[in-house]
């Protein structure tokens, strides 16, 4: 998957890979795609939310083992 | 529109502190407006430097839970409160209580507003989310 940049939340609880996350995305530009690295349970259902929210379209989620990917494009 | 949130904090334990923080916090993250009400116990919790325990009995075992949420990576309290005033989230204590706890607006951290019932009200009257903690 093609990405601009990275934000790794690994070790972060519920909410704060979101505080993070929406901190990021004001550094990006607009179609660019940010790659989400967390491994808090929370973050399976609060990313999308985030998303959805937000009006950020979440292209795909993955799971590795603990690891979970998010891929967002910036609105 | 931007969405709204208020929340109403009436006491003042560690868990109570915690609470409303995570959420305008969240809220904030997600574009919401937020707005947290403090009255009477809860008052204590927007003192300069101030430490929250946990409840009553369990008072003692603060240091458990603070040392649990370090390890996690938390913020502290004073740290959350300051986060979410520099997010935007607004903080107020409720104008009658302070004056019944024998409190004033200059012990209260930076960036807190005095409000009234009735101006808070206001704001809740058209909030998607109108929350009570505590």
């Amino acid at each position: 998957m093609n990405k601009d940049a990275t934000l790794d939340v690994q070790g972060l609880l519920c909410p704060l890979p979101i505080v993070q996350l929406a901190k990021k995305m004001k550094e990006l530009k607009s179609g660019q795609i940010l790659e989400l690295i967390a491994d808090d349970v929370g973050a399976k259902e609060d990313v999308p939310a985030w998303c959805a929210r937000t009006g950020n379209q979440l292209i795909s989620a993955e799971t590795e083992g603990k690891m979970l990917k998010f891929y967002i494009k910036v609105k | 529109m931007t969405d709204k949130m208020c929340i109403v904090v009436s006491e003042g334990s560690l868990d109570k502190a915690v609470m409303p923080l995570m959420l305008a916090i969240t809220g904030a993250s997600m574009g919401m407006e937020v707005h947290i009400f403090y009255t009477f116990f809860g008052l204590k919790l927007l003192k300069k430097g101030i430490k929250p325990k946990l409840p009553v009995m369990m008072s003692p075992f603060t240091f458990m839970m603070t040392g649990k949420m370090k390890k996690a990576n938390m913020p502290s309290y004073g740290e959350m409160l300051k986060s979410a005033i520099d997010m935007g989230v607004n903080v107020y204590a409720c104008s009658t209580t302070v004056a019944l706890m024998g409190m004033k607006e200059s012990d209260f951290v930076e960036g807190t507003k005095v409000l009234g019932a009735a101006a808070f009200l206001g704001q809740a009257a058209d909030a998607k989310i109108n929350l009570f903690i505590g």
